[in-house]
């Protein structure tokens, strides 16, 4: 009772100057209603967030498709040659179209060829492996909340952090090595200089870093199957095996569905964590789009704002793709749930 | 064959004691229907009994057979579950040919006992829907239907109808009863509904916080409630329960005083009552009637309903509440002062413990 009633005297304590400022904001905001009406009022309201995307999405947006048509090494616009579709032909120059290596913008190729790989196989894992730990966690076991919570907590972390602290682990003298030398006495290896290593690690890292989102997306899906289905499966003797099979995974299918979609779209993108803990290498084992977009436009030696703004494009209507099968499906399960 | 027996069964989730020392012989072919107040332990009971829970004493016995260790499959009931539990994303006929696959019974025997099942509940055109395609009284039957199937020793049914409108209840309620009498099948049904229970059971089980009040047939339990709670669950308007001092007790009567001085002739013997004894009398509101003399209780009304067949009138008997249904339309306005008449009526006594003081 008593802290109820300080709190609510706090609470009035810290309101009073918001008040005080609203009475003051309170006389112009009518005026400007009785002269636009309740429409203009919302335009109103909502004009500064549009300005901000306008500015931060949509004229970037529109300035890169306009970079994409210009050549040069050159950052500002106006020193900036216009040169037609020549970069999208740069793109497309090979002399074998069955060989990377053939075409002009090798890297650009060996990059979507390994983007390719990383989000068939990521995004495979990362379905199995948040799949198997939402059906676990969605069991009674001790301390669930814990779990859960100790699953979730990498998608909080920065990018950054987590390739610092895988790569804090990987590296020669890293941690992995120091538990294995200690319990096996195994000689240590150099996880991030071996090419087969280090496309697993960026695989494994990834996955660990987002599966948090979408083990919680499948638990919620797990947690709205009615309890009684599986008691009704269980009076008839229904074997763990066809449960899964026949009722929770057709149960789960719109949440499953939901998260191959975002796990695509975020594979599609990935970059920070690799960056940080692979830079790409060894060789080009882990170069993917985004980050041979980078370098092609701002870090490399040789820099070709223009070459990067096209291949930034092509990427982008690849996640246009995905982003509609998303609102498709978001928009299938709404109609759902209104039914 | 369908006896099931419970012996010193109980029920505790963690420091929860939920079902205490049930003991219970259902016959087979019996319908026995579990009855009482939300939360009492009916559906708890009853899925221990199916074995979706573990009993934590006692035994249960399926046709003279130990089944505590038994899972749920093996002991050979089918449940109809409150909400139907039908699988939402199967036709009609996946959800009743679910449970018959588990068993690799032939295709050809699977599609006969669907094909018998659905006539029997008329369901034979909605095979193909799903679930959520179907009414609320169709999905019903579907769930009856999927237990049906399987030819259970026992079905037991966790209020089935309470997610039905009233008209439908009471037809599905005759049609459950006409399908008992087809299957001859044990049933074990569950209801907070008295009505429920007394239109359908061959013996009303009656539970309270856990534990049994009273076995008995329907008309067992309206005639003889073994105790006040009972009298006060079965028949609708509740019994009414007056406060009553034993002023005399002769051979084979005794004679009680009720508010305003009032005294009601009991005919009772074999009892241990004394003078001056505390008791409470129970009488239903269809067994008062009204008279002309003064002489009989005299109430003043606070509420007179008319339902047109029969009139239902809320007295006030010196502070006590006292409800009569009375045959006919009687001319009767709030606030007037009228005669009951117990004369003949079944007087039922409780004791301090509210428990029925019983004649030998
Ligand atoms: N899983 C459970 N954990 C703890 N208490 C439970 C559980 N299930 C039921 N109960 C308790 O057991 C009592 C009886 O429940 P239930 O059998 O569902 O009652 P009814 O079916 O008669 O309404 C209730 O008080 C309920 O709170
Ligand atoms: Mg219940």
């Amino acid at each position: 009772m008593t802290s109820t009633t300080t709190s609510s005297h706090l609470g009035a304590l810290l309101m009073a100057p918001v008040n005080a400022l609203m009475r003051v904001v309170d006389i112009p905001l009518r005026g400007l209603q009785k002269s636009t009406g309740i429409g203009g009022m919302a335009a109103f309201f909502l004009a500064p967030n549009m300005l901000i995307f306008g500015i931060f999405v949509l004229l970037p947006l529109f300035i890169n498709i306009v970079y994409s048509t210009t050549g040069g090494t050159a950052f500002f616009l106006s020193e900036r040659s216009f040169v037609g579709t020549e970069q999208y032909q740069r793109l497309f120059t090979c002399t074998n179209y069955l060989d990377p290596m053939s075409c002009q913008e090798d890297a650009f190729w060996t990059a979507v060829g390994n983007t390719f790989w990383f989000v068939v196989l990521q995004v495979a894992l990362m379905i199995l492996v948040s799949l198997v730990t939402a059906l676990i966690l969605n069991r009674d076991l001790i301390g669930r909340s814990f779990w859960r919570a100790v699953f979730f907590f990498p998608v909080l972390l920065s990018p950054v952090v987590v390739g610092l602290i895988w790569k804090w682990i990987l590296q020669r003298q890293g941690l992995l090595n120091f538990i294995l030398y200690e319990i096996g006495n195994v000689t240590p290896y150099t996880w991030l200089t071996d090419r087969n290593w280090t496309f697993i690690a960026t695989i494994g890292v990834s996955i660990w870093a987002h599966m948090g989102l979408y083990t919680l997306i499948l638990l919620a899906g797990l947690q709205a199957i009615p309890k009684d289905l599986y008691e009704a499966a269980e009076m008839d003797g229904t074997k763990p095996a066809r449960v899964f099979w026949r009722i929770t995974l057709p149960l789960l299918a719109p949440n499953l569905l939901v998260v191959v979609v975002l796990a695509l779209i975020k594979a599609v993108q990935i970059f920070d964590e690799v960056y940080v803990l692979t830079g790409g290498g060894p060789g080009t084992s882990t170069l993917y789009l985004t980050q041979y977009i980078y370098e092609t436009g701002f870090a490399s030696a040789l820099r070709n704002p223009g070459l990067a703004a096209a291949a930034s494009i092509l990427m982008g209507l690849v996640l246009v793709v995905l982003t509609l099968m998303q609102l498709g499906l978001g928009r299938k399960n709404e109609n759902k749930g209104k039914r | 064959m369908g006896e099931i027996k419970l012996t010193d069964v109980n029920k505790s989730y963690g420091s929860v004691h939920v079902l205490k020392d049930i003991n219970l012989h259902i016959k087979d072919g019996e319908f026995v229907v579990f009855v009482g107040p939300s939360g009492c332990g009916k559906s708890t009971l009853l899925r221990t009994i199916a074995g979706l829970e573990k009993i934590t004493a006692g035994e249960i016995q399926i046709d003279r057979k130990r089944v505590n260790e038994t899972s749920a499959a093996d002991r050979g009931l089918a449940m109809v579950f409150q909400s139907y539990a039908l699988y939402p994303h199967m036709s009609v006929r996946q959800n009743l040919a679910f449970g018959l696959e588990n068993s690799s019974m032939p295709k050809a025997e699977i599609t006969e006992r669907i094909g018998e099942a659905a006539r029997m509940l008329e369901i034979d055109q909605y095979l193909d829907r799903r679930p959520g395609q179907l009414s609320g009284g169709q999905r019903q039957r579907v769930a009856i239907g999927r237990a049906i199937v399987r030819r259970p020793t026992a079905f037991l049914l966790d209020e089935p109808l309470s997610n039905l409108d009233a008209e439908l209840r009471v037809s599905t309620r005759a049609e459950i009863a006409a399908l008992h009498t087809r299957i001859g099948s044990t049933m074990i049904y569950v209801t907070h509904d008295q009505v429920e229970a007394m239109t359908l059971a061959h013996r009303i089980v009656v539970m309270r916080a856990g534990k049994i009040e009273q076995v008995g047939t329907p008309l067992d339990l309206y005639n003889e409630p073994a105790n006040r709670f009972v009298a006060g669950f079965i028949g609708a308007p509740h019994m009414n329960f007056l406060k009553a001092e034993v002023a005399a007790v002769e051979l084979g009567t005794v004679t009680l005083t009720i508010g305003g001085g009032h005294k009601l002739l009991v005919p009772l013997s074999g009892h241990k009552l004394k003078v001056g004894d505390k008791v409470t009398v129970g009488i239903r509101p269809q067994h008062i009637t009204l008279a002309a003399d003064p002489g009989s209780l005299t109430v003043k009304t606070r509420l007179v309903e008319a339902l047109g067949s029969e009139t239902v009138i809320h007295a006030d008997l010196h502070g006590e509440k006292l409800l009569a249904v009375v045959q006919g339309q009687k001319q009767i306005g709030s606030g007037d002062e009228v005669h009951f008449s117990v004369a003949g009526a079944p007087l039922h006594l409780f004791d301090e413990n509210g428990l029925r003081v019983k004649s030998a």
